[in-house]
């Protein structure tokens, strides 16, 4: 990949060259941009790089989705979790309590999306809110029952496996809330906000003159940069080399760019997003716009990528769950439950050079409908052939195939 | 994978075109069908169908039998005599099993046989609202840990501290009705299970086994390796020593070995489950004799003997390893867990050899996969 991209921009370095040859003025020796061999940048012997508020959400966000996984907490506390102000004590950690920082803040809140769109950034926000709301006042109370077509409760997994919690159309709020997050904010935020040209562009003047944010060491563009990356790697183990412990990172995006990395049919697409975003950092210390922006589309496809192949890696496992000789209900709902939470991440990906998610909200709403919102038991109704026809549906404006993220 | 796919077949086809002599070519590729060599599957299907593994269920089944009947033999009346025939009877089947849980096809996959006869660590909390309350489903997904091999172990040993607090379990205790009533429906479980799984065989399964004899993700030898090479994985190297020695989870969990209650079966049956192994892999008979055609003799057809010899080089380190241990791996855990770890890092090994040269050296893909851990 790095030979490929260094011998395009030669490339392009010639035929600029050779454009410039008829022209009288001297010329600058070709600058050619070259990431570095990790996520590492400096500016006078120190640190150029930082995305501490991201870190902080993804910490946050986890903590949340343990607490929906514990009936002795309230509606409220979750609620105050979320929705975090700066000094109270909603977490264990207590940096996360000091922090100035929201996970709801940031849902649904990218430039590119959502600026102009408040109505459905409001709706987005209800939607995690009504989850939360769900999982107190009706799974909580049902923690103990066994649970049925109609009927709130746990299953437990075939094995002697993992005991999940459902509502009473079978599915997991807690995944729902956890796999909806991934969309709604890491991805929303990384590839529709801060690598965004419309974002980016607006501190060209400050980045050409390296002038720099207030008592810190880095330039606004510099910073967003530095903000895209830490949504996916922010609690990487080597926060600048961290693609050797991809996929055990966090429980949001880095995890499943770590599962897709894992299929063979996408091995590759980890080093991919971390290159182009080393190469479109160093662009950008280089006031390379075009190249920045060309890395930007290269982040934008991938990590849609990731969201389009879990969605239809779900219904697949979940379709072979439900023909199986004996059916493992918990099982088959789990896998429902986040291909839910993946679905409705497909709302915050972005098509390649264009404005569009792959799939708008209300084709999202329509999906959702149908495997769960307009069967009277949701999951406990589903049939082999409506996961196959969504699992076409998705894979078809992507460009992967149903069996390539089936497996 | 859609293009590596042809690419392999075109290469295929190249080897084919130039080879002027093969096998006895039992392979009659269909639709999917991807030829691969000449080597007779279908013969190698039907020597492991006839000679390995119907013999190892008629071998259990008869084990079944007998368990049973001890089961039925101490509920009409419990004491130490009949208790220590059902021991028996109890660990006898239990060694047996070890040569079984492996084949998770055909009926046994369907009705998730292994998962009703051999889940542990089993939820004696399950097992004990069963016995107070009554009315329970014993086939319900959510008892597969509180039924089988370890919920035996738990009543024929666990119930107590002492051999005639457990007998008054059944005799004195207030639900001894309902004690005796969960061992035997257990134990009708267990039996009704394997009759349905041994019949398939008898009624029909193996013929569809042996003629479904091609390339593709469900045709048997496909289905059957990655059977084998997931049991060594989870239920072997992970269930009977990883997982206790804390492998996964940082911690070791000593109350997660196999049979428990009885304190020292664990090793035996480890033992017994990785002969098993060795001798499924060389097509051993399972009641004596000579070896039959199998994975071992297809990898000498394929001339990759140095697969072999390195599967079977590891396990005899991992047996010797093994061997090492205490009767009892609760105590093995307990007072040196680092030979427990080196045990499981020896039959990791193995790992590399059976998952991935293998089935490369046959062009079986394996398809299963670990879930997600969340």
């Amino acid at each position: 990949m790095k030979k490929t991209l260094l011998l395009a921009a030669a490339f392009g370095t010639l035929l600029f060259a050779s454009c410039n040859n008829s022209d009288d003025d001297p010329v600058d020796p070709p600058v050619v941009v070259e990431a570095p061999a990790t996520y590492s940048f400096e500016r006078d012997g120190a640190t150029s790089v930082s995305f501490s508020g991201q870190t902080t959400r993804i910490l946050m966000a986890e903590e949340i989705i343990d607490a929906m996984k514990d009936p002795s907490f309230t509606e409220a506390q979750i609620d105050a979790m979320y929705d975090h102000v700066q000094g109270t004590n909603n977490f264990a950690d207590a940096n996360l309590n000091a922090a100035d920082k929201s996970v709801r803040g940031k849902t649904a809140a990218s430039f590119d999306f959502f600026s102009a769109n408040a109505t459905v950034a409001q709706q987005v926000k209800a939607d995690f809110d009504s989850w939360i709301q769900e999982q107190v006042n009706d799974v909580y109370p049902a923690w103990n029952n066994t649970a049925s077509a109609g009927v709130a409760g746990n299953l437990q997994e075939a094995g002697g496996g993992s005991i999940r919690y459902i509502n009473a159309k079978g599915l997991e709020l807690n995944q729902a809330f956890n796999k909806g997050l991934i969309g709604a904010l890491m991805v929303d935020q990384m590839i529709n906000n801060y690598i965004s040209n419309q974002v980016l562009d607006n501190f060209a003047a400050d980045n050409d003159a390296e002038t720099l944010v207030d008592g810190k060491n880095y330039t606004d563009m510099e910073h967003d940069w530095d903000e895209a990356y830490g949504y996916l790697y922010g609690t990487a183990t080597d926060l600048t080399n961290p693609n050797p412990t991809v996929g055990g990172d966090d429980s949001f995006l880095n995890k499943y760019l770590g599962r897709v990395e894992g299929d063979a049919d996408f091995a590759g697409i980890a080093d991919d997003i971390y290159n182009a975003l080393k190469l479109g950092r160093a662009a950008i210390v280089a006031k390379d716009y075009d190249l920045r922006n060309e890395q930007a589309e290269i982040i934008r496809e991938k990590v849609s990528t990731i969201v389009g192949v879990r969605s239809v890696y779900y219904l697949q496992q979940a379709k072979n769950g439900l023909e199986a000789g004996t059916v493992d209900y918990a099982s088959v709902f789990h896998d429902l439950s986040e291909a839910f939470g993946f679905i409705y991440s497909l709302q915050f990906t972005r098509q390649t050079n264009s404005s569009n998610p792959y799939f708008t909200r209300s084709e999202v709403d329509a999906l959702i409908d149908q495997f769960y919102g307009s069967l009277t038991n949701g999951f406990w109704d589903l049939t082999p052939a409506i996961l196959q026809d969504m699992s076409d549906t998705i894979a078809a404006k992507f460009s992967f195939t149903v069996d390539m993220a089936g497996s | 994978m859609y293009k590596k796919f042809l690419a392999l077949v075109v290469f295929a086809g190249l080897i084919f075109a130039c080879s002027s002599s093969g096998g006895g070519g039992g392979v009659d590729p269909g639709d999917d069908d991807v030829f691969v060599d000449n080597f007779d599957r279908g013969a190698m299907l039907t020597a492991l169908a006839d000679q390995v593994i119907t013999q190892a269920y008629d071998g259990f089944h008869t084990q079944m039998i007998m368990l049973n009947q001890a089961g039925m033999n101490f509920v009409a009346a419990p004491d130490q005599t009949t208790l220590s025939n059902l021991r028996n009877g109890w660990f006898n089947a239990y060694k047996v099993w070890q040569y079984i849980e492996m084949f998770n096809i055909g009926k046994a996959e369907e009705l998730q046989y292994s998962f009703y006869m051999n889940v542990y660590p089993l939820s004696v909390t399950d097992v004990e609202n069963n016995i107070t309350n009554g009315g329970y489903d014993l086939y319900a997904v959510g008892n597969q840990d509180a039924v089988g091999f370890p919920a035996l172990d738990y009543l024929l040993y666990g119930l107590a501290d002492n051999d005639a607090d457990i007998l008054a379990k059944y005799t004195t205790d207030v639900n001894a009705d309902g004690y005796k009533t969960y061992l035997t429906d257990v134990l009708t479980q267990m039996d009704d299970l394997t009759r349905l799984v041994v019949n398939d065989w008898g009624e029909g399964y193996r013929d569809t086994f042996i003629n479904n004899s091609g390339n593709t993700s469900t045709s048997s030898l496909n289905i059957l390796v990655n059977s084998f090479v997931q049991y060594y994985e989870k239920k072997l190297r992970a269930n009977k020593i990883g997982i206790p020695a804390g492998v996964f989870s940082g911690n070791p969990l000593p109350d997660k070995v196999e049979a428990l209650y009885r304190k020292n079966g664990s090793k035996e049956l480890a033992e017994i489950a990785l002969q098993a192994v060795e001798d499924f892999f060389n097509g051993k008979q399972y009641n004596g004799g000579a070896e039959a055609e199998s994975f071992k003799t297809y990898l000498s057809y394929l001339d990759r003997d140095d697969i072999s010899n390195n599967i079977l080089s590891q396990i005899n380190t991992a047996q010797a390893q093994l061997n090492s241990l205490s009767n009892n791996f609760y105590e093995q855990v307990n007072t040196d867990n680092s030979q427990m770890l080196m045990t499981y890092d020896e039959l990791q090994k193995v790992v590399v050899f059976i998952k991935n040269d293998m089935p490369n050296a046959f062009n079986v893909s394996i398809v299963f996969q670990d879930n997600d851990g969340d």
